[in-house]
C-alpha cells in the first residue's frame, strides 16, 4: 500500500514519512502541490496525505484536481487525508467538500494518524475487491467480457496513437459439449479454469485473456505484429494439446481452435472489425477439423477479412 | 492551571510532549531542531525582506509554516508568536509583523539557550 505526502514543511514531512514508514506503508513526498499531482499521475499511489498550505498548488486545489480529473479516468480509487494547521470548522468543511476523506489537525497525535491511515487501508481494499469482482470471471478468474474489451479498445487506442499494431486471438475448447455431456459440468468447469490457467501462464506479461463467453475465451496482445500472433498461437495450442488435465481424477486430452488477427496492416482497424476477423478465422479452425490456428489478414475495405492458408495443426 | 504546569507552558520546549509524538526517539528530535534551526535562520531574513516590501501575503505563509513546524516540535511560546505573525500577515498589520518578529527571534535565543544549558548539563 503507497502513501503519498505531500507536504511543504520539511519538518512535517520527516515527521509523516517516519511515522508512516513505520507502520507499514510505502512512502513517497513531495514538497508541494504540483509535484504531488505528477507522482499520482506516475505512480500506483492508494493514498495520500497532504498538507493545505503549499506553494504553487495547495492542498485543497489538489483535492479537487484529483476529484475532477484523475478519479474520472482511473477507476484506482484514492483516499486522501489532510493533515493541516487550519483547525477552523469552515476549514474542515471546505476540506472534505473539496474531495478529502478525512481530515486531521496538527499537531497529530501518532496513533490517530494511524487509525486513520487503517480506515483508509480498509476502504481501498474493500474499492479494490469491489474492482476485482466486476471485471473478473468467477468461474476462471480471467477478465471478464466486459473488462477485456476495454482493454482491447484501450490497446488498439495506444496503438494507433504510438503507431504499434494490436493482436487478437478468440480461442474455443474442441469438442466441449462433449466433455460436458460425458463427465458432467463439474468437469467441464475444471477443465476450462485449468485451461485458462495455463494460457495466461504461456503468454506474455503485457498480454491480457479474459472469458468471452461459455468455453470461448479472447486474448489481447499488446505491441504485437502478424507474425507473432501465430507464434503466439501456436505456443498457446501445443501447450493445451500437450497437457493432462486430470482435476476429477480422471484423465483428459483436449485440444482447442484459434483464430488469430492483428492489426498491423491497418491501425485504423475497430474493436469490433478485429473481433469479427478472429470470430471468421475461429470459425474456419473449426471447419478445417479443430486443434488448429488460423490467421487472418484485416485489410482496410471493411468486412474483408483475408483467411491465411497456412494453418497449424 | 497549576504552577507546575504554568512552569512547563513558559519553557521554549515540553520536551516530553515532543517525545511522545515522535515515539521516544531522542536522536529523531535533535535532527528535527537542528533542520527547524536551519530553517529559521532563512526564514527570518525572508520575513525582514517581506515586511520590508509590505508583502503580507509571504508574511501570512512564512508565519503559518513556523507555526506549524513549532508545534510539531511542542515549541510553544514560539507557536504562539508565529500564530501572531500569520495574523499579522491576514490583517495586514505591519506593526504587529515588526513587533512579532523581535519576539520571535527572542524564542528562538531563549530555545538555543535552553538547549545549550541542557547539553552542557
Amino acid at each position: 500500500m503507497k502513501v503519498l505526502i505531500a507536504d511543504d514543511d520539511l519538518i512535517s514531512r520527516r515527521i509523516l514519512e517516519r511515522h508512516i514508514q513505520e507502520w507499514g506503508y510505502e512512502v513517497v513526498s513531495a514538497d508541494n502541490g504540483k509535484k504531488a499531482w505528477d507522482i499520482i499521475n506516475k505512480q500506483d499511489i492508494n493514498m495520500a496525505v497532504f498538507d493545505w498550505m503549499m506553494p504553487g498548488m495547495n492542498g485543497v486545489e489538489l483535492c479537487r484536481k484529483i476529484r475532477n480529473e484523475y478519479q474520472k479516468k482511473m477507476s484506482r480509487y484514492l483516499y486522501i487525508i489532510m493533515v493541516t494547521g487550519r483547525d477552523l470548522k469552515e476549514d474542515i468543511i471546505e476540506g472534505i467538500s473539496a474531495g478529502a476523506n478525512d481530515y486531521v489537525t496538527k499537531p497529530f497525535h501518532p496513533l490517530e494518524l494511524q487509525v486513520r491511515l487503517q480506515n483508509g487501508r480498509r476502504i481501498v481494499e474493500l474499492e479494490e475487491n469491489c474492482l476485482r469482482l466486476a471485471s473478473t470471471d468467477s468461474l476462471t478468474e480471467l477478465w471478464n467480457r466486459k473488462k477485456i474489451f476495454d482493454f482491447l479498445t484501450d490497446e488498439l487506442s495506444s496503438g494507433l496513437n504510438r503507431k504499434h499494431p494490436t493482436g487478437l486471438i478468440m480461442v474455443d475448447i474442441d469438442n466441449f459439449k462433449k466433455i460436458n455431456d460425458s463427465f458432467g459440468h463439474a468437469t467441464g468447469d475444471i477443465i476450462l479454469k485449468e485451461a485458462g490457467r495455463l494460457l495466461r501462464k504461456t503468454l506474455r506479461r503485457r498480454d491480457k485473456i479474459g472469458r468471452y463467453g461459455g468455453d470461448e475465451l479472447i486474448i489481447v496482445l499488446s505491441i504485437c505484429p502478424h507474425e507473432e500472433v501465430r507464434i503466439i498461437g501456436e505456443r498457446l495450442r501445443a501447450v493445451i494439446s500437450g497437457h493432462t488435465f486430470s482435476g476429477d481424477n480422471h484423465f483428459h486430452k483436449i485440444t482447442i481452435s484459434l483464430g488469430g488477427a492483428s492489426s498491423e496492416n491497418f491501425l485504423h482497424v475497430s474493436k469490433d472489425e478485429l473481433v469479427q476477423a478472429c470470430d471468421r478465422a475461429l470459425y474456419q479452425a473449426k471447419e478445417k477439423g479443430r486443434n488448429r490456428l488460423v490467421m487472418m489478414n484485416t485489410s482496410p475495405v471493411e468486412g474483408k477479412h483475408h483467411p491465411e492458408r497456412n494453418d497449424f495443426s | 492551571m497549576n504552577p507546575k504546569e504554568n512552569t512547563k507552558e513558559h519553557l521554549p520546549i515540553n520536551e516530553q510532549d515532543a517525545w511522545e509524538r515522535l515515539g521516544g526517539d531522542k536522536a529523531f528530535l535533535e535532527e528535527l531542531i537542528n533542520i527547524f534551526c536551519e530553517h529559521f535562520e532563512k526564514q527570518t531574513a525572508d520575513l525582514k525582506k517581506a515586511i520590508g516590501e509590505k508583502n503580507y501575503q509571504t508574511i501570512r505563509e512564512i508565519g503559518h509554516s513556523l507555526k506549524g513546524a513549532a508545534a510539531n516540535l511542542s515549541l510553544s511560546p514560539f507557536r504562539q508568536a508565529a500564530y501572531e505573525m500569520e495574523k499579522a500577515g491576514i490583517e495586514h498589520n505591519l506593526s504587529n509583523a515588526k513587533k512579532t518578529l523581535l519576539l520571535l527571534t527572542h524564542e528562538y535565543e531563549r530555545l538555543r539557550e535552553y538547549l545549550k544549558k541542557k547539553n552542557a548539563g
